[in-house]
């Protein structure tokens, strides 16, 4: 199994067909997180959109993966929204976004939250499994993909 | 980004003009259908008439997808209302007011949070009093700006016949002053920038920009010219919003005329004023500026509302004799015909007030952004974070920098401490890093050298 998969809860997968710009997507996104992981969704949205105005996080492709230190997190918790309606992110290739993994982690990075934005780096270089998540619409399959996929 | 923009007026338009440039996606709204007319013929960007701080009006305008409000309407009240419904019906991540009054301004608690939810408040008139009055303490200076909490300034000056540096390559600057240390950042001659280089001749006429510690500026532009005797006598013209705080600001310190023509002002403000002499009449009446000795004044103002007035009374007063006189001029086109010629300095309001805002809607973590040479050149404060894998500039000699061509980093504050921008120097995480770019194309360029990448938490 994947580091990602780990941290990864089926319910935290996300067909959004409402959202059309980044704020409206960490707002989801914080909702996401204060009704499964009990994070108060206030903090986990000023904690990404703090951490997007010193640089994008998004990475080409359509992918962006937005990530923030939650204080009082223990572990490494993620979510994985996919937007019907790309959405600005202000990427290297300029191209709109509609692959979003958004990854909170403890307020002191270790490596581990190096290895975990590496891993998940290299699953979206991949050009099928990208293609993949895009042809899917079953939030079950979507994360069946992430427990799936073998480096 | 995402930003709405209410009020159409000269900050709002300004701000709209500058950020659409940047590839946002900007939206403006303002009771005046006339006046957003005329900014849509001009930019790409989207209007919507209407009352700024109706929730409907806002809900159509897209706050609701906003990553950023900026009330700048010329109602402190519709601004503070905009930020509060902001926050509590659109959960608008940054907001920003123009707040003018200082009754206002003098308690900062109602901004925050559980208030009016003004993250930032900005005052355009107390910003261009302070550039003003900066202006006169140094009457030698273009333009006198300040990074790093006033501990590094920028400063710019014409070279005059009689400055020790002038006619000598630029090196011969730290042979001649070893104990301060200066970077000259940018040479213009006849409006074209020069790449200053220790072999680069100083001439007659240059306007030079350097970067230096706040406390050590007054002995390099020494060596540039020769020393103006300090300014003692000011004459202000116009006693409106600007007018008014400045004379309040000087008056202790300077002898102040103010004249005014509206009587009734007249008598508000010899009322608040204690030193300063407050004159009823015209600024542009030659009678009266003879009689009240305009020609002997150190520094002359005009900061009248009406651009051809404040032209005309600055004219009259040089003419008389005035040593530096300075004219507020608001179209910007006007700023480029007068600076300059008899004029010492022309000042564009939305010029010198920009910047300001520009620091909040830039991305990454800009601390300052003053706009110069009428906006065709920028200085900017900017932080620097992560290590060497996550960003491109921390962990990195100065001169191993990718920096555009024409941007240089003229000095770097650490932990309170001010270090000149040499090559061999090497970039901290959180230092701040003051950048002048002679040409504002680049600006983003630099902006996005400073962002983190993707591997910063």
């Amino acid at each position: 199994m994947s580091l990602i998969s780990k941290i990864l809860p089926l319910e935290n997968v996300l067909l959004d067909a409402e959202s059309a710009s980044k704020k409206r997507v960490f707002e989801r996104v914080g909702l996401l997180f204060e009704n499964s992981q009990k994070l108060s969704r206030s903090q986990v949205f000023d904690s990404l959109f703090a951490r997007e105005k010193l640089g994008s996080t998004g990475l080409g492709q359509g992918v962006a993966i937005p990530h923030g230190r939650i204080k009082g997190l223990r572990d490494a918790v993620a979510a994985f929204v996919k937007t019907e309606t790309p959405i600005p992110f202000d990427a290297p290739d300029g191209a709109p976004v509609n692959l979003i993994f958004v990854l909170l982690v403890p307020e002191r990075a270790t490596d581990l939250h190096l290895q975990l934005l590496g891993e998940l780096a290299q699953m979206f270089s991949n050009a099928s499994f990208r293609e993949r998540l895009m042809s899917s619409n079953d939030p079950a399959a979507i994360h069946q993909m992430f427990a799936d996929w073998q480096t | 980004m995402k930003i709405l923009i209410l009020g159409a007026g000269q900050v709002g338009s300004t701000v709209a003009e500058s950020l659409v440039s940047e590839a946002n996606d900007i939206t403006v709204v303002d009771t005046d259908a006339a006046k957003l007319y005329a900014l849509q013929n001009r930019l790409d960007l989207r209007t919507l008439v209407g009352n700024a701080s109706h929730p409907s009006v806002l809900k159509q305008a897209g706050l609701a997808d906003a990553d950023m409000l900026l009330a700048v309407t010329q109602s402190d009240e519709v601004n503070m209302v905009a930020c509060k419904l902001a926050a509590s019906l659109f959960n608008t991540p940054t907001r920003i007011a123009r707040i003018r009054s200082v009754d206002y301004l003098a308690h900062p608690e109602i901004f925050s949070p559980e208030n009016f939810c003004v993250d930032f408040s900005i005052c355009p008139e107390q910003i261009l009093t302070d550039y003003i009055r900066k202006l006169i303490e140094f009457p030698e200076a273009l333009q006198v700006l300040e990074f790093a909490d006033g501990k590094v300034s920028l400063v710019a000056v014409r070279a005059f016949e009689g400055g020790p540096l002038v006619g000598r390559e630029l090196k011969y600057l730290r042979t001649h002053m070893p104990q301060v240390d200066a970077r000259v950042a940018a040479i213009f001659r006849h409006d074209h920038a020069i790449s200053p280089e220790g072999s680069t001749m100083i001439e007659d006429g240059d306007e030079i920009f350097f970067i230096a510690a706040s406390e050590n500026i007054r002995n390099v532009m020494k060596e540039l010219r020769r020393m103006d005797k300090p300014a003692k006598r000011v004459m202000i013209v116009g006693g409106g919003n600007i007018g008014r705080r400045l004379a309040l600001s000087l008056e202790h310190d300077y002898q102040v005329k103010l004249i005014e023509f509206n009587k009734k002002a007249c008598e508000k403000l010899a009322g608040e004023l204690t030193h300063a002499l407050v004159l009823q009449g015209d600024g542009t009446d030659e009678s009266l500026l003879e009689t009240e000795r305009a020609g002997d004044v150190d520094v002359f103002c005009a900061l009248t509302n009406d651009d051809e007035n404040n032209i005309m009374s600055s004219l009259l007063a040089k003419k008389a004799g005035a040593r530096k006189v300075i004219s507020l001029i608001n179209r910007s086109a006007y700023v480029g015909l007068v600076q300059g010629g008899k004029i010492d300095i022309a000042l564009s309001p939305a010029h010198v007030t920009i910047g300001s805002l520009l620091a909040y809607v830039r991305q990454g973590d800009v601390a300052a952004v003053h706009s110069l040479r009428r906006g065709a050149a920028e200085a900017l404060e900017l932080v620097a974070h992560g290590d060497r894998q996550s960003s491109r500039v921390v962990g990195r000699r100065i001169d191993e920098i990718d920096l555009p061509a024409g941007a240089t980093i003229g000095a770097i504050v650490r932990n309170g401490e001010v270090i000149m921008g040499h090559h061999d120097r090497l970039i901290e995480s959180e230092d701040h890093v003051i950048v002048f770019v002679i040409n504002k194309k680049m600006i983003s360029k630099v902006e996005k050298l400073f962002q983190v990448n993707i591997g910063f938490f």
